[in-house]
């Protein structure tokens, strides 16, 4: 899967929006209680493979037997409460953290027996936070992606020279090339990591609360790159604190609490709000989207509780 | 924003062979006389070890700065360079053939140094500017106290300790010191070019270990490399010349003015700064006053008024 295809750009016209409900609703697989929790039948392949891991920081463990499989081809997200393991999962599943016991496969290999080159080939990933230490330009910034297929002595060649410009052109950040990686806005700057995590050309795209900073028209424009990048058979998973944008653009959820699957399942089943209740301790109010019909998480107003008073 | 590189070349150059032309010719006593006079070739001596030296702690500083995504990072700074002075000056007052072995109780100095203020200054993942500043400079401090402390119980005299301290280039060569001194420099240009071959993973873990790890680059194998090179490096120099404070630091951020961030450029452009600052810094050490001053003195007065600008940019 390459990136050069970057004819299909997203943003701007109707077909860019997520998957219908009714097409998201169709290969539902149930949580089992014991069995590994499949998320996405449907496409051939198991992108992520995790079975029977535990990890924990310290003496506490936070994941204890967890196992999740993500199908090739799915946008997962994954959401959940602050400290649920959203983070430390993507840590483990991009290698960056190693599991105490169990097993990671990325497409069907086991994640201990791969270099990082290799991991690096695989998958991409976006985090939240990206400071750069000295002041880079945009194209050596995403020329970075290129990392996992340079020898050491090896210059950059064409191939590379093109991925760079196609991934810069996907995400609409072309006319940045020559600007200086601190000098951009963060919008701007989220877009060129995701640049760096494309020129990888990796088949699985992870990230990190990589909207949280942004505005909405930059958290728009991220979630429909993703969603084309899914649409041409990339396995994108987004964790995000932000319900309503992963309703939306995710085939499927999965809710984390504590280190535990709470729910993985189609927006519908997980975004609930007896789920949201029990796990994040709200009183929700969830609705349907207008277009999509695909839930949507409201909080009950100020007023229902402690008079505001008028300025 | 595309720098004019070859200028910058050119000037680095030019600065090199003008810094060189000035420690040879400037300074008491002829140089003139039939063949090689005995103030030539001590001249000669100087120069080669001011380059070695110069060059030497501006990669490594530029390499450190890099790894630990640190504008503050420094072998004087990060209290190294003590560490190596101190290693130096135990093997020194040990005994006379003991002393050849400076260079590797220079080197078991600064690694130790290296990792132990590494360990403290490393929070999640990330050498905090200020963790690593702190814990460089309680380092020092312990250290120019023991290796005074060694002096004095190996009644070694107090200008001798003052030297290892502070930085010299008037090391005495007698014959078997020379041909270590040449095995050393040998060396050193190896293991500059390890690192300059390294410059890639250094570009690229300036957006932090996480990061870099994502983009395939082996994070700890490269951190424990170029610790283990560069306390050889500052080890081995130290062992000759004494701590000199600050090259390691200003150097590399002249050139990435000149040449922008890429390690590839910042590596070799800071050796050739590196050399032609000290040797300029030597010259001054030199013949501002009869007798001449520690290298540190000079090299200190443009340094901490650019560490403290680094500070306050970045804090």
């Amino acid at each position: 899967m390459k990136t050069n295809d970057g004819g299909d750009t997203m943003c701007g016209n109707g077909d860019c929006t997520a998957l219908s409900s009714t097409q998201a609703l169709r290969g539902t697989v149930p949580i089992s209680a014991n069995g590994p929790i499949v998320s996405q039948a449907g496409s051939p392949g198991t992108a992520i493979e995790l079975s029977n891991l535990s990890f924990g920081y310290g003496e506490r463990p936070l994941f204890d037997g967890f196992s999740l499989d993500v199908a090739s081809g799915d946008f997962l997200g994954i959401i959940g409460p602050n400290g649920a393991g959203k983070s430390t999962l993507l840590r483990l599943v991009a290698g960056l953290l190693r599991p105490l016991h169990g097993v990671v496969r990325i497409g069907e290999r086991d994640l201990q027996a791969l270099a990082r080159r290799d991991v690096a080939r695989e998958v991409g990933v976006v985090l939240q936070e990206n400071p750069f230490a000295f002041d880079y330009s945009v194209w050596d910034v995403v020329m970075m992606g290129r990392n996992p297929y340079l020898g050491r002595f090896q210059s950059p060649g064409k191939h590379d020279r093109q991925a760079v410009k196609a991934a810069l052109e996907f995400v609409d950040a072309a006319f940045l090339s020559d600007r200086r990686i601190n000098s951009i806005s963060a919008g701007e700057r989220q877009r060129v990591v995701l640049a760096r995590a494309l020129a990888q050309e990796p088949k699985i795209l992870m990230l990190d609360e990589a909207t949280s900073h942004l505005d909405i028209a930059h958290q728009q424009l991220i979630a429909r790159i993703l969603s084309v990048l899914n649409r041409q058979g990339r396995t994108v998973v987004l964790l995000s604190h932000d319900l309503n944008l992963a309703a939306l653009y995710c085939s499927r959820i999965l809710l984390l609490d504590r280190g535990r699957a709470v729910a993985c399942d189609v927006p519908e089943r997980v975004i609930t709000a007896d789920l949201i209740r029990a796990v994040y301790g709200v009183e929700p109010i969830v609705t349907g989207h207008p277009e999509s019909g695909r839930p949507q998480v409201m909080l009950p107003g100020a007023g229902h509780h402690t008079p505001v008073s008028k300025p | 924003m595309r720098r004019r590189l070859v200028p910058a070349w050119v000037g680095l150059v030019l600065l090199l062979l003008s810094a060189s032309v000035l420690s040879i010719a400037v300074g008491p006593g002829g140089i003139t006389g039939a063949g090689m006079s005995p103030v030539m070739s001590l001249r000669l001596l100087r120069l080669a070890l001011g380059i070695f030296a110069g060059g030497v702690l501006a990669v490594v500083g530029a390499s450190l700065q890099g790894l630990l995504q640190n504008p503050l990072a420094d072998p004087f700074t990060m209290g190294v360079a003590s560490g190596a002075a101190l290693g130096a000056s135990l093997t020194l007052v040990l005994g006379r053939t003991a002393g050849a072995f400076a260079p590797v109780g220079g080197f078991a100095g600064a690694l130790v140094t290296m990792l132990v203020v590494y360990a403290l200054a490393r929070v999640r993942g990330r050498v905090t500017v200020t963790g690593l500043v702190l814990a460089g400079v309680i380092m020092s401090f312990l250290f120019s106290s023991l290796v005074m402390l060694a002096m004095i119980l190996g009644r070694r005299t107090l200008g001798e300790a003052v030297y290892m301290m502070m930085g010299h280039l008037g090391a005495v060569f007698t014959g078997t010191t020379a041909w270590l001194f040449a095995a050393v420099a040998g060396l050193s240009v190896a293991g500059c070019a390890w690192l300059f071959s390294m410059s890639r993973s250094l570009d690229i873990m300036s957006s932090g270990e996480e990061a870099a790890e994502t983009l395939g680059v082996d994070t700890q194998r490269v951190t424990k490399t170029v610790f283990v090179i560069s306390s050889v490096l500052v080890g081995v120099v130290v062992s000759f010349t004494g701590a000199i404070s600050f090259i390691g630091l200003v150097v590399p951020h002249l050139v990435r003015m000149m040449f922008g961030p890429e390690h590839r450029r910042v590596l070799p452009g800071s050796f050739v700064a590196g050399a032609g600052i000290l040797l300029l810094s030597d010259v001054l050490a030199r013949n501002v006053v009869p007798g001449g001053l520690p290298l540190s003195i000079v090299t200190a007065l443009v340094g901490v008024p650019f560490f403290i600008y680094l500070l306050r940019s970045r804090l």
